[in-house]
């Protein structure tokens, strides 16, 4: 066997042996490189998904609420004030104790009005942020402190841009009915404060209670549902950022961050 | 002294004290063991030296070392098959598949012994578990293409470990298939070509087995984190 011979021999023995495990080692990298863009892809477009599905939730639940505000005006608002005038027109001769009996349900009939006014504010929300946040913020606070359990510190801080953002208005004010339904149900606490701040483009609503707290990482996954998973998703959809710090027995703070306006 | 020191020897020696220092903390059994079979395999090469050089001393009075190796394929059949069902479980049941291969080897091996002793090599042996640890590394990749999940290769020790047994059984066998026209070849005026390509070889499958183990202590770190 010649010299040439066995030269070409080595080569192509090098060719074979060395460089299919090299090609099936490239191929396996760069398939699992493939894979990996592939599951990010899957990942983006489940996010955009769950996104839109949210969104589409949160127009339903507006929409829903919306009627039922106006519902409340228009209708059962418009029945009880024909009932207190139907109430105020009838005369009794004498009869003391029906008369006080009038006047109690004339009174509440009234007092039914004012609270189904307030309640159809609340629910018309897009009424009641073209008031501007702030205002509407004072709202929902004057109806929590209504029913006496609650002290309220609500503080303002920075000067709100002249140009404000409805949509934006419109789910902050939702998260923050959200977070002050979390405290009446669960929290269990006597003080909440709650603070707007407006600093380099960027909006900041803090909510602060001293109730029982709770440990995050205790949470099983369906606890979280729709509480605190539905803040984080809504205030994703404005481009912000909701981050929830608590321990037990030492309240909790929900803080959202959203670029402004 | 320096005659101990080949590149086979050198390579396997770094490997070992590499293994020892990154694994001998590790929580994996397979690890450990690992540790243990490059143990072996260093101890293997360092008396294999020694009995050569008996052997070549009085070649009347002593056996070459080749029962040594026949030894140590005993240890590689166990280890290999321990490994491969490590890697494999993480998809398969894969108990049966690495049962029957390593029962395989062993028939072939004692076969082997019966027919011609333990002074000469089991060739047949080790072709055969040559061509199941392909058909293993092969399958092994396979089910990692498969996979749905993503697992960064660049630092999966149990992927790097079976790239440089790949490789090395690629070369081991292309050097097989043309070993009888390889081995008249001459390049040092001290060896053949075969031993070039052998070191050479090893030197990539130590190699990739450094790296893995490497990963493997990132790993471990990365656990702990």
């Amino acid at each position: 066997m010649g010299n040439t011979d066995v030269k070409e021999l080595i080569i192509y023995v090098a060719l074979i042996f060395l460089i299919a495990p090299t090609f099936l080692l490239v191929y396996i990298l760069v398939h699992n490189r493939r894979k990996k863009r592939h599951i990010e892809e899957k990942a983006l477009m489940q996010l955009t998904f769950d996104a839109e599905i949210t969104k589409t939730q949160l127009e339903v639940q507006e929409q829903t609420m919306q009627t039922i505000g106006a519902d409340l005006h228009d209708n059962i608002g418009q029945l009880l004030s024909l009932t207190s005038l139907t109430l105020n027109s009838i005369e009794l001769d004498g009869d003391k104790k029906a008369r006080k009996k009038i006047d109690a349900a004339i009174d509440l009939t009234m007092r039914s009005i004012k609270e189904m006014r307030l309640l159809g504010k609340l629910l018309q929300g897009d009424q009641l942020v073209g008031m501007g946040l702030d205002e509407a913020i004072k709202y929902e606070i004057n109806w929590i402190e209504k029913s006496g359990k609650y002290k309220v510190n609500y503080t303002n801080d920075g000067e709100m841009p002249a140009a404000s953002s409805p949509d934006k208005d419109l789910i902050l004010f939702r998260i923050l009915q959200e977070v002050l339904n979390n405290i009446i149900k669960h929290a269990q606490a006597t003080v909440i404060s709650i603070k707007l701040e407006y600093q380099d483009s960027v909006l900041r609503l803090q909510v602060n209670d001293n109730g029982i707290g709770f440990n995050h990482d205790d949470l099983q996954p369906g606890q979280t549902g729709m509480g605190l998973l539905n803040i984080q998703k809504r205030a994703g959809i404005i481009g912000g950022e909701a981050t929830i710090t608590s321990n037990p027995n030492e309240g909790t703070t929900i803080s959202i961050f959203t670029p402004y306006p | 002294m320096l005659r101990y020191f080949t590149i086979n020897t050198v390579s396997e020696l770094i490997c070992f004290i590499i293994a020892l220092v990154c694994l001998s903390t590790d929580k994996g059994h397979i690890w450990r063991v690992f540790i243990i079979f490059l143990f072996i395999t260093c101890l293997t090469e360092f008396l294999g030296i020694y009995f050569k050089l008996r052997y070549l001393a009085d070649i009347k009075h002593n056996a070459p070392n080749i029962w040594l190796y026949n030894v140590l394929l005993i240890f590689q059949a166990a280890f290999f098959s321990l490994m491969f069902y490590h890697l494999l479980t993480k998809y398969i049941n894969s108990k049966i598949i690495i049962i029957s291969g390593f029962l395989l080897i062993m028939i072939f091996y004692i076969f082997e012994i019966i027919r011609h002793g333990i002074y000469l090599y089991n060739e047949l042996t080790n072709t055969l578990m040559l061509v199941l640890v392909v058909i293993g590394s092969f399958y092994y990749f396979y089910l990692l293409l498969k996979d749905k999940d993503y697992i960064n290769l660049k630092i999966s020790a149990s992927f790097w470990w079976a790239v440089g047994l790949l490789f090395f059984y690629f070369i081991t066998t292309g050097c097989n298939i043309f070993y009888e026209k390889l081995h008249h070849v001459v390049v040092s005026p001290k060896h053949y070509l075969t031993y070039y390509i052998y070191a050479g070889s090893n030197i990539i499958l130590y190699g990739f087995w450094v790296y893995a183990i490497i990963c493997r202590r990132w790993e471990i770190q990365m656990l702990r984190n």
